[in-house]
């Protein structure tokens, strides 16, 4: 998942970033308003942060910017003035949801992943495609009720497939979203960790929980499981 | 006399009235002397006329000739009356016209004497007598003191005078009442930049305009000026001090939060240094948040500010929670009497019926319903009845009492109705509304709130 953060304050903005890679996101960050617009609108990204006192463009209007632009991931606003006031303009410009300063982190993640499961259509934290289980808080995999231990690479391809279950994913696009800009990609790569993928879930061949479709990329094709 | 108008009117009327009084009084006495002198030429040219038509009869009396007699004299109950008094004789000669009246013509008088008296006939008809005492030098009898009388009505004199009082008391009363009408009108006329400014400042206080219009009388247009001055001066204050208050909130989170993110991994360890600290900057957040949200509520109405549409605001909040609660299978019903407004400060407000919504959405199962009436009934300000109930696990009887306790130290959470219901109770007191709590017919908690609205 490549989440933006858009923070003025380095400590924050930093904290934020060490703390998001190591749950397994891709990070990118802004520390303005404009700079963050630009690369609200030039990423491809699943969910953006935005803190809504920002220098040179206010977060407010980033978000609305941003919608304009027809990017419909999911916002979570940070605040500082946390009155309702401020959060139901934040919502309305276009955020889907909001977190107080100061704020634990644990507190940010959880709505983070609460709004990419929203995003992708599912309700509960857990991702269940046939006998397939992924548990989003804690990233584990089951298949049957038997843990798969699988790579980070090899998990964040597994969530995103999920959390999207029946669409067409691009080769493109899982490299986009699982390395940082500068980080030199190679589409063989996506091709390995799906390979692998697929031995460690299905090694008898029987479920065909990924399919590859020719020049466009791949699809989860189990079908989804509503709790 | 609470009325500048008012007592202008009477200030006026007072010295109008006077003036008029004492020209009625006085014309009245010009016109009574003038009927009086009239009357004594009559009386002096009947008398005259009588004492020389008087012929001594052959019994020694006196009497005019019937012939050089006027014709009233000779007319009963004609007002022109006559009598002759002849004291050797006896004999007393009264003109015709006195057939049938009974009037007092007075004793009779020593020679030379004249006396003027009124006497009431029968009817109590009034008349006017001369008398007056004669001798004659040519009375063969001589020493014989003749009284002459001659009487005439006063009713006509009378009538006359109350025809011309009656008049002058039209004439003075129509124009004194004229003269009030013109004056009230000039009044209603230099009055009226008053009543504008008593308007408009009505308008004010209701939030229908935020300053006063221009275009005042120079002895008003200072104060108008002024009034303005003073409300653009409160409002701008109230912003900028909200605005540093916000700005201070925000600097001390932003920091509070880095120190926070800085701890994280050692908090999870109970008794150790980090857990400590990780307390005391929850404290420290709770303080900034309770305290400075306390002090830039406004606690009243702006003059100036438009009242808040209470549906408008009830329809935001619906939209933001729906959003924020999306995990949860949520219904909000809204139940907003029509235009239903609330005065005062807007902030305040969303404040309040947020974080009444927000505790609602945060305990409900599923269902949410904010209903809101305006009540006629009541004179008081408090009219808007803001209820808001949920069917969540409801709050016990003892927090319930703690919630509406006044002064509770609200930084020490009550668990789960922590900071904002401290900040609604305080909201509410400051507006001199009114909380109740209890259970709501859809199974959780009921709160009841009462606000200054219309």
């Amino acid at each position: 998942m490549r989440v933006l953060v858009v923070e003025d304050e380095a400590a924050l903005r930093d904290m934020l970033k060490a703390r998001l890679t190591e749950a397994g996101f891709t990070v990118d960050v802004a520390a303005d308003g404009e700079e963050g617009l630009f690369a609200a609108l030039e990423y491809p990204l699943d969910v953006a942060i935005i803190d809504l006192g920002l220098p040179k463009l206010a977060g407010l209007e980033v978000i609305r910017r941003l919608r304009a632009g027809r990017k419909t991931y999911p916002i979570l606003i940070l605040t500082a003035r946390d009155n309702w006031q401020d959060k139901v303009e934040g919502l309305q410009a276009g955020a889907d949801d909001y977190v107080p300063k100061p704020f634990h982190f644990e507190e940010v993640l959880a709505r983070l992943q609460a709004l990419l499961r929203r995003a992708g259509g599912w309700a509960s934290p857990e991702l269940v495609c046939g006998p397939i289980t992924l548990d989003t808080r804690a990233q584990t995999v089951k298949v049957s009720g038997a843990p798969v231990e699988l790579t980070t690479f090899e998990y964040r391809i597994l969530e995103h497939l999920m959390l999207r279950a029946g669409e067409v994913i691009s080769k493109t696009e899982l490299t986009e979203r699982l390395y940082d800009e500068d980080f030199e990609r190679d589409s063989n790569v996506i091709e390995v960790l799906i390979g692998r993928l697929r031995r460690k879930l299905d090694p008898q061949d029987q479920l065909k929980p990924i399919e590859t479709l020719r020049g466009r990329g791949y699809r989860f094709a189990l079908s989804r499981q509503t709790a | 006399m609470h009325s500048l108008s008012r007592r202008l009117l009477l200030c006026v009327s007072i010295p109008l009235f006077l003036l008029f009084g004492v020209m009625g009084f006085v014309l009245d006495l010009s016109f009574r002397e003038l009927s009086n002198r009239s009357l004594q030429q009559v009386l002096d040219s009947q008398m005259v006329q009588l004492i020389a038509a008087a012929e001594l009869q052959p019994n020694g009396s006196y009497a005019p000739a019937a012939r050089s007699l006027e014709s009233a004299l000779s007319t009963p109950g004609s007002g022109l009356y006559a009598q002759i008094r002849s004291p050797r004789v006896s004999t007393v000669w009264q003109s015709p016209s006195t057939a049938g009246e009974a009037i007092a013509f007075g004793p009779a008088l020593p020679p030379g004497a004249r006396t003027f008296s009124r006497a009431t006939e029968r009817d109590d008809d009034e008349v006017a007598v001369e008398s007056r005492g004669i001798q004659f030098s040519d009375d063969p009898a001589s020493g014989q003191t003749l009284t002459f009388s001659v009487a005439v009505s006063l009713g006509p004199y009378q009538k006359e005078l109350w025809r011309l009082r009656t008049q002058l008391l039209e004439i003075f009363g129509g124009l004194a009442l004229l003269l009030l009408g013109t004056l009230v009108l000039l009044l209603r006329w230099v009055l009226s930049p008053l009543r504008r400014l008593e308007r408009e400042i009505h308008a004010v206080e209701e939030g229908r305009i935020d300053t006063l219009g221009s275009g005042y009388p120079r002895e008003l247009s200072g104060v108008a000026t002024n009034l303005n001055a003073l409300l653009v001066g409160e409002r701008k204050r109230v912003f900028r001090y909200r605005d540093t208050l916000g700005n201070l909130a925000h600097s001390l989170k932003t920091p509070l939060s880095v120190m926070r993110s800085a701890l994280t991994g050692e908090v999870k360890t109970a008794g150790s240094p980090g857990a400590a600290l990780g307390s005391e900057i929850d404290r420290m957040s709770g303080i900034i948040e309770h305290q400075l949200k306390r002090a830039a509520a406004s606690g009243g109405a702006l003059l100036g500010q438009a009242p808040v549409d209470v549906g408008a605001v009830a329809s935001e909040l619906r939209a933001t929670l729906l959003k924020v609660y999306a995990r949860k299978d949520l219904s909000i019903e809204l139940a907003v009497e029509l235009e239903s407004q609330f005065i005062g400060d807007r902030g305040d407000f969303v404040e309040l019926l947020g974080n009444v919504l927000d505790n609602a959405c945060k305990w409900c199962k599923s269902r949410v319903r904010l209903t809101v009436s305006i009540d006629n009934l009541t004179f008081s300000r408090e009219r808007l009845k803001v209820v808001v109930e949920d069917d969540g696990p409801g709050i016990s009887e003892e927090d319930r009492r703690r919630v509406g306790q006044r002064g509770v130290r609200t930084d020490e959470n009550v668990p789960g109705h922590g900071i904002g219901l401290a900040m609604v109770q305080d909201t509410i007191e400051m507006y001199g509304g009114s909380l109740t709590i209890d259970a709501a017919p859809l199974g959780g908690a009921r709160f009841s709130i009462r606000l200054p609205g219309r």
